[in-house]
C-alpha cells in the first residue's frame, strides 16, 4: 500500500518547478503523513536549506537528525559569511529603506516613475545603485525566510524599477513572499500581474515562455486550494489554451489538480466537455486516479471501474500536500476537500448512471454510491426535492424510477438555430471591424 | 603504347597454352610443387654433370638465339626482371679481368634471385588460384637468363675455375628448371614480340585474345575479383583497377553492367577506406588546422556517397542477391558517419554536425530494433562504432541535436524521421504530438517534393501505428486521404502508378524515378491497403446502419463506399482472392452480425504475417468486429424490438456483461440509440421517436444551415489571417510566427489528424 501512496506523490515532479522555500510545505505535509521515513526528509530539508540562507534552520534540522549538539564546521562558516553579508548589503541599501521608513518622504512620490527617480536623484542622492541594492538586500531577506520584509522591499523595488526582466523577478518573489506567509488574497493579485506579464511580454523563446507559465502554474496550486474562489480561477487559468498546451506539453501531472477542481466545482460544467476531451488525449502519457475516474464516467462509461476508482482517489487527495489540508475541528482533524470531492463524484456518476436508465434498483444505487440503503434513500430524495433530478422512487419495489425526458422536437430545433444567430451578428462584426481597419489603412 | 595492343599479344601467347593444355600435353605444375623443384636446386649445386638432354637443349637454344636476341633487344630498357642484357655487350669490352669479376658477382646474385624468383611463383601462383600457368613475367625472367647464360657460354672460352665452375652450377640448374616449363618458353620464343607492360596482378586477367574471351570466362573472372574483396591483402585499388579492365573487354550490356555493379562498391570501399584515414589523420593530429573549406568537404563528400549509395539502391533489383551484398555496405557508412560526426562534434561544429546527423537519422529511422541490432552487428564487425543499444537512444540522441543545431529543411525532415521511428516503435501517443506540435501539416505543401514523400511516409506508418495500438479512427484519419484514389504508390514512391487521365512528360517522369524508395525502405502497401479497409469497415458499417434510410448523408470513407457498391453491383461473388475482396467479404459478413465469420475471412490474410505482435493485433481486430456487430445490430434491429437482454447480446457477440453495457451506454448517450436500460431486469428498453417528415427535414435544414455558418466563419477566418473568433487577430499570428519550427512550442494540439497528404 505504501508504495501506491509513494506512486501517486507528485512532490518529484511538481518539486523542480517551485522554489525552495515554497518547497519547504510540501516537506512538512509529507513528514507529518509520514509518507516517507524521517530521516529521507531531513534530509532533504538540509540539502534545500544549503543554497538558502536560513543556517540556523539548517543546524537545527541537522541535530535533530543525526542527534548531536555540534553543527557540521561548514555551516558554521556559513552562518558567519550570510551574516557578514548581510551587514554589507543593509549598508547598502541604507539610504534608500531609512527613507522609505520615513513616512513624511514617502509622501514626496508620486504616480510618476519618472519623477520619483528624479526626485530621489535630486533630493536624497539616492541613484540606480542603491535601488539595486533594495533588490539584493530583499533577496537576500527573503532567502533568511523573512518573506515579509521581503514582500515589502520587493513592492518598493517595483515602483521605482525601470527594468523589465528585474521587475518581473521582483514580481515572482513578491509572489513567493505572499504565499508563503499565507495571503491568499494578495498572492492571488500578484499571480494575476504575473500572469498578464508573462502572456504579453515577449520572451526570447517561445519554450522560455512556456516554462514560465508552468511555474505559474504551480506555483498558484497553493492559491488555487486555499482561496475559497480558487477552484474557478485554476479552470479559468489552466483550461487557456495556452496554459492547457503547456500543461500537455511538459506538466501533465496537472491535470490531477484541475481535474480535481472540475469535480468539487459545479459552476464550470460547460468547460468539462473540453477537458474530457484532452483527457482522452493524454491517457496515454499520465495516468492518476482522479483523471481516470472522469475517464471511467464520461469516457467508457464504465461505473465499476468509477467507483474502485473513487476509493482511490480518496487516498489520492488524503496524501497530496495540496489538496489534503485538514482542518482541525476539536479532536478531529477531517480534510474537506476530501468529503467535497466524494460527495461530487458521486452526483457525477449517479447523473451520467440517470441518463441511460430508466429504471434502478435502489440497492445496487447505494452500493454504486458507496452508501447504504437509507442514507441512499435519502440522497436520492433531496435531489428531487431540490429538482435536480426528474424521478420517483418506488417504495415497492425498490426502485427509482426515471421519467422519460423526451425533448420536444420543437425545442431541439430551437436550440439548435439559437446559436447561429449569434454566431452571424458575431461574424458581421468582425467582418466591419476588419473592413474598417482596411480603411483606415 | 595503347593499352588494347599489349593486350592482344600477351593475351594471344596464353591462349596458345591454355590450348595445349587441353591436348593433353603435360604441364606438370601440380605434381612437380615448386618446393621440391628448389630442393632439387640445392642438390645440383654440387658437381656439375651433363648429359644428352642438355646438349640437345642448347642446340635448340642455339637454333633460335637470334630470335632470341631479337627479343631481347626489343625487350630493352622495358623489362624490369635483374637480367640486364646490356651485360653480354659490355663483356666483349676491353678490360675484361675486371669484367669477370662483377659476372662473377652477378652470376652469384643471379643463383640467389633466381631461387627468388621461384619462391615468388609460387606465391603468386597461390594467390591468383590459377595452377594452370605461371606468370608471362617469370617465363620472360627464364627466356633471357637461358638466352644470357648461352651468349656468356659462346663469347667466353676462357674462364676461371671456380667461375666456371659457378657457371655450370648455373646453366645446371636453369636447365633443369626450365624443363618444366618448356612449353611456355617455346611458345614464348615462338612470338617473342611480345611486350611486357601489365602488372602482375592484372595479367591473367588481361592477357587474353578478344576472340577467345567468352562470356563465361568473364563471368568466372568477375566471380574471382568479387570474392577476393574485402579479403586480406587484395587492397581495393587494384580491384577496382582489375574490375575496370573486366568491364572494358566484357561482352554484352548485361555483363558490362554486372561488372560495372562490382566496380562500385569497390570504388566504395575505397572511398570508405580513404575517409576513414583521413579522419584518423584529423583526430590523430588535433594540432592540424583544418580551414572551413575541408570541414564543407568532408559533409559534401559523405553527403554525396551517401546519395550515391541511395541512387545504387534504387537502380539493383531488389530481388537479386546483389541488392543483399549492397545493402551490407551501409553499416560501414553508418559508421563512417558517425566517425564524421564525432569529428565535427569534437570540433564543435555542430552545423556540420547536423548536417551529418540528418543523413544517420535518414538511415536509421525505417529500421525496425530487429533490423537495427543486425546492422549494428555488422557495423561492429568493421571499425568499431558504438552504437547505442537501442535504435531509439541514436535517434533521440541526433535528432535533439538536429533539433538545435540544424536549418529549417534540416528540423522538419529530422521530425518526420522521428515521427516515423516512434510510429515504428508502437508510440503513437508520442508521434501524434511532433505531428502537431510541429505543425508540419500545414508547412509541408511548401517544401520539397522529397520532404513531402517522407511526409507521406510518415503519415502511413502512423496510421499502421495507430492501428496496431488499436485506435481505429485516428489509423483512418491518417490513412483515408492517403489510400483513397489509386496513387498509393505514387504518393509513397514505391513505383510509379499508370494513370489514364494525365501524361506525364519524360521530365516528370525521370524526376519521379530519382525520387522513388529504395526496395528496402518500402512500405507494405497490401498491408496499408488492408488496414486502411479494415478501419474503413469497422466505422463504416455501424455507420450504414444509423443512416439506413438515407444512405449518402454521412459518409465516413467514400472510397470504401465505393468498392462496396461495386462488389454489390456483382451478380456473383466470387471466393475472395485480393485484400479488397477478403475486406468486403468480411464487410458482407458484418453487416448482417457474423462476427466470427467476418473474422475468419480477416484472419485468412496474409499480411498479418508481417506484423510483429500480430496475435495482439488479431485479438484487437477481433475484439473490434465484434463491438463494430454489436452496435450495427442494435442500430439494424432496434426498430423491431421493444426490449433486448443485456445477458441475450453478451452471449450472441461473445463479449462480457460489462462490455457490452459500456457500449450501450455510449450509444445512449451520444444518441445513436435511443434507448434506457432497465437496471433491475437488465434490458435495454427501446423509445424510439420517430420524427414525421416535416420534423426530418427542419433537422436537415438546421443542419444545413450551420456548415453554412462554419464555413461563412471559416471563410472569414482566412481573410483576416486565420485570427480566430476567440482572440485577437494579430496576437495569433504573431504567436504562429514565433512558434514555427520549434519543437516543444506547445501551439495548439487540437488540430485535427486527417489533414493531408501531398506530392
Amino acid at each position: 500500500m505504501a508504495e501506491t501512496k509513494e506512486n501517486y506523490d507528485l512532490t518529484p515532479r511538481v518539486a523542480p518547478n517551485l522554489d525552495r522555500h515554497l518547497v519547504f510545505p510540501i516537506l512538512e505535509f509529507l513528514q507529518e503523513r509520514q509518507l516517507y521515513p524521517d530521516e529521507q526528509i531531513l534530509k532533504f530539508k538540509i540539502e534545500l536549506l544549503n543554497k538558502t540562507n536560513m543556517v540556523d534552520y539548517a543546524m537545527d534540522i541537522h541535530k535533530s537528525l543525526y542527534h548531536t549538539e555540534d553543527a557540521p564546521q561548514d555551516m558554521v562558516e556559513r552562518r558567519a559569511e550570510v551574516v557578514a553579508r548581510l551587514k554589507s548589503l543593509e549598508e547598502a541599501a541604507a539610504p534608500l529603506v531609512t527613507f522609505l521608513l520615513n513616512p513624511n518622504a514617502v509622501q514626496e512620490l508620486r504616480a510618476d516613475k519618472q519623477y520619483n527617480l528624479q526626485m530621489l536623484k535630486e533630493r536624497y542622492q539616492i541613484g540606480p545603485d542603491q535601488i539595486e541594492a533594495l533588490y539584493q538586500y530583499a533577496k537576500f531577506q527573503f532567502e533568511c525566510g523573512n518573506y515579509s520584509g521581503a514582500a515589502d522591499y520587493l513592492y518598493q523595488y517595483r515602483t521605482l524599477c525601470s527594468n523589465l526582466e528585474r521587475s518581473l523577478s521582483a514580481l515572482w518573489g513578491k509572489l513567493a513572499s505572499e504565499i508563503l506567509m499565507q495571503n491568499w488574497d494578495i498572492a492571488l493579485e500578484e499571480l494575476n500581474r504575473v500572469k498578464e506579464i508573462i502572456d504579453s511580454k515577449s520572451f526570447a523563446s517561445p519554450l522560455n515562455q512556456v516554462q514560465n507559465r508552468i511555474w505559474l502554474m504551480h506555483w498558484g496550486l497553493y492559491i488555487f486550494f486555499n482561496h475559497e474562489n480558487g477552484r474557478t480561477q485554476i479552470i479559468d487559468l489552466f483550461i487557456q489554451d495556452k496554459y492547457m498546451n503547456a500543461i500537455q506539453t511538459s506538466a501533465p501531472h496537472l491535470l490531477r489538480y484541475l481535474a480535481t477542481a472540475f469535480i468539487v466545482n459545479k459552476r464550470r460544467r460547460p468547460q468539462l466537455k473540453e477537458f474530457i476531451k484532452v483527457i482522452q488525449q493524454e491517457h496515454y502519457s499520465y495516468k492518476d486516479p482522479i483523471v481516470e475516474f472522469l475517464a471511467c464516467v464520461f469516457v467508457n462509461y464504465d461505473f465499476d471501474g468509477a467507483q474502485r476508482k473513487m476509493k482511490e482517489c480518496e487516498e489520492v487527495i488524503v496524501n497530496d500536500p495540496f489538496l489534503g489540508k485538514r482542518v482541525e475541528d476539536g479532536n478531529f482533524s477531517t480534510v474537506p476537500l476530501k468529503d467535497e470531492f466524494l460527495e461530487n463524484a458521486r452526483l457525477f456518476i449517479f447523473e451520467t448512471y440517470c441518463r441511460i436508465h430508466q429504471r434502478i434498483d435502489m440497492g445496487v444505487l447505494a452500493e454504486k454510491l458507496n452508501l447504504n440503503y437509507e442514507e441512499a434513500e435519502r440522497w436520492i430524495v433531496n435531489l428531487i426535492r431540490t429538482s435536480k433530478l426528474d424521478a420517483k422512487i418506488d417504495s415497492e419495489s425498490g426502485t427509482v424510477i426515471m421519467e422519460p425526458t423526451q425533448p420536444n422536437v420543437h425545442e431541439q430545433l430551437v436550440n439548435h438555430t439559437k446559436a447561429l444567430s449569434g454566431r452571424t451578428y458575431k461574424l458581421v462584426t468582425q467582418l466591419l471591424e476588419h473592413s474598417q481597419g482596411q480603411a483606415a489603412r | 603504347m595503347p593499352g588494347s595492343t599489349v593486350t592482344v599479344t600477351i593475351g594471344y601467347l596464353f591462349s596458345n597454352c591454355r590450348l595445349d593444355i587441353r591436348q593433353g600435353k603435360e604441364l606438370n605444375h601440380e605434381r612437380c610443387p615448386r618446393s621440391k623443384l628448389y630442393q632439387q636446386s640445392i642438390k645440383y649445386l654440387g658437381p656439375p654433370g651433363s648429359d644428352s638432354s642438355t646438349e640437345e637443349e642448347l642446340d635448340e637454344v642455339q637454333d633460335t638465339n637470334t630470335a632470341a636476341a631479337n627479343a631481347s633487344r626489343y625487350l630493352k630498357g622495358g623489362s624490369d626482371s635483374d637480367v640486364d642484357d646490356d651485360l653480354p655487350k659490355r663483356i666483349v669490352q676491353p678490360a675484361k679481368e675486371k669484367r669477370f669479376e662483377e659476372m662473377v658477382n652477378t652470376a652469384e646474385q643471379m643463383k640467389q634471385n633466381f631461387d627468388k624468383i621461384n619462391k615468388q611463383l609460387e606465391k603468386v601462383m597461390r594467390i591468383t588460384e590459377s595452377v594452370k600457368k605461371a606468370p608471362v613475367l617469370y617465363i620472360k625472367t627464364r627466356v633471357t637468363l637461358e638466352d644470357f647464360l648461352n651468349e656468356t657460354l659462346a663469347a667466353e672460352k676462357k674462364m676461371s675455375h671456380s667461375n666456371s665452375k659457378a657457371f655450370n652450377s648455373m646453366k645446371q640448374r636453369l636447365k633443369k628448371n626450365n624443363k618444366t616449363y618448356q612449353e611456355e618458353i617455346n611458345k614464348y620464343r615462338e612470338s617473342p614480340d611480345q611486350t611486357e607492360e601489365v602488372k602482375v596482378s592484372e595479367e591473367d586477367l588481361c592477357d587474353k585474345d578478344p576472340k577467345e574471351i567468352t562470356s563465361e570466362w568473364i563471368n568466372q573472372k568477375h566471380k574471382e575479383v568479387v570474392s577476393s574483396r574485402g579479403r586480406k591483402g587484395t587492397s581495393p585499388f587494384e580491384l577496382v583497377d582489375q574490375l575496370t579492365h573486366l568491364m572494358r573487354i566484357a561482352k554484352t550490356p548485361p555483363q558490362k553492367l554486372e561488372i560495372l555493379f562490382s566496380v562500385v562498391s569497390a570504388q566504395f570501399d575505397k572511398f570508405v577506406n580513404n575517409m576513414f584515414t583521413i579522419l584518423d589523420l584529423l583526430v590523430k593530429h588535433d594540432n592540424i588546422v583544418v580551414t572551413v573549406e575541408l570541414d564543407e568537404n568532408l559533409v559534401a563528400f559523405l553527403e554525396r556517397v551517401d546519395a550515391e549509395f541511395f541512387k545504387s539502391m534504387q537502380n539493383v533489383d531488389p530481388h537479386t542477391r546483389e541488392y543483399v551484398e549492397r545493402l551490407r555496405d551501409e553499416p560501414l557508412l553508418l559508421a563512417l558517419a558517425q566517425n564524421v560526426h564525432d569529428y565535427f562534434e569534437r570540433r564543435g561544429d555542430f552545423k556540420s554536425a547536423a548536417k551529418v546527423a540528418l543523413r544517420r537519422v535518414e538511415s536509421v529511422y525505417y529500421k525496425p530494433q530487429e533490423v537495427y541490432n543486425a546492422m549494428r552487428k555488422l557495423a561492429e564487425e568493421t571499425r568499431k562504432p558504438t552504437f547505442p543499444e537501442s535504435s531509439r537512444a541514436m535517434m533521440d540522441a541526433l535528432v535533439s541535436l538536429i533539433y538545435k543545431h540544424g536549418d529549417e529543411r534540416t528540423k522538419a525532415r529530422a521530425m518526420l524521421c522521428d515521427i516515423y521511428h516512434h510510429s515504428l516503435m508502437d508510440e503513437f501517443g508520442a508521434a501524434r504530438d511532433l505531428l502537431l506540435m510541429s505543425r508540419l501539416q500545414d508547412s509541408v505543401q511548401r517544401m520539397d517534393i522529397s520532404t513531402q514523400i517522407l511526409f507521406n511516409r510518415s503519415m502511413a506508418q502512423l496510421g499502421l501505428c495507430a492501428f496496431r495500438v488499436g485506435i481505429i479512427t485516428e489509423a483512418h484519419g491518417c490513412l483515408s486521404e492517403l489510400c483513397s484514389g489509386q496513387r498509393v504508390r505514387e504518393l509513397l514512391a514505391q513505383g510509379v502508378s499508370q494513370s489514364r487521365y494525365h501524361q506525364r512528360t519524360p521530365e516528370q517522369e525521370r524526376m519521379e524515378r530519382t525520387l522513388q524508395m529504395p526496395y528496402h525502405m518500402h512500405i507494405n502497401l497490401e498491408l496499408l491497403e488492408a488496414v486502411h479497409l479494415i478501419c474503413a469497415m469497422l466505422l463504416e458499417v455501424p455507420n450504414m446502419a444509423v443512416n439506413s434510410h438515407d444512405a449518402k448523408r454521412k459518409v465516413i470513407s467514400k472510397s470504401f463506399r465505393r468498392l462496396l457498391e461495386i462488389s454489390e453491383r456483382q451478380a456473383f461473388t466470387a471466393p475472395p482472392e485480393n485484400v479488397r475482396d477478403h475486406v468486403m467479404a468480411a464487410t458482407r459478413a458484418l453487416t448482417k452480425g457474423d462476427f466470427e465469420k467476418a473474422f475468419w475471412v480477416l484472419n485468412s490474410l496474409g499480411i498479418w504475417k508481417l506484423l510483429k505482435n500480430r496475435d495482439t493485433v488479431l485479438d484487437m481486430v477481433k475484439a473490434r468486429i465484434k463491438e463494430a456487430a454489436l452496435r450495427t445490430h442494435l442500430l439494424t434491429y432496434s426498430v423491431s424490438y421493444e426490449s433486448l437482454s443485456l445477458d441475450h447480446l453478451a452471449k450472441m457477440f461473445d463479449l462480457s456483461d460489462n462490455q457490452v453495457h459500456s457500449i450501450v451506454s455510449k450509444m445512449m448517450i451520444w444518441e445513436e440509440l435511443h434507448a434506457y436500460w432497465d437496471q433491475p431486469t437488465r434490458c435495454i428498453f427501446f423509445h424510439d421517436v420517430q420524427h414525421n417528415r416535416l420534423q426530418t427535414l427542419a433537422f436537415q435544414l438546421v443542419e444545413k444551415l450551420s456548415v453554412l455558418a462554419e464555413s461563412n466563419e471559416r471563410a472569414m477566418e482566412a481573410r483576416t489571417g486565420g485570427g480566430g473568433l476567440e482572440y485577437a487577430g494579430s496576437g495569433k499570428w504573431q504567436d504562429n510566427m514565433s512558434y514555427r519550427g520549434t519543437q516543444m512550442d506547445g501551439t495548439s494540439r487540437m488540430v485535427s489528424l486527417n489533414r493531408g497528404v501531398r506530392v
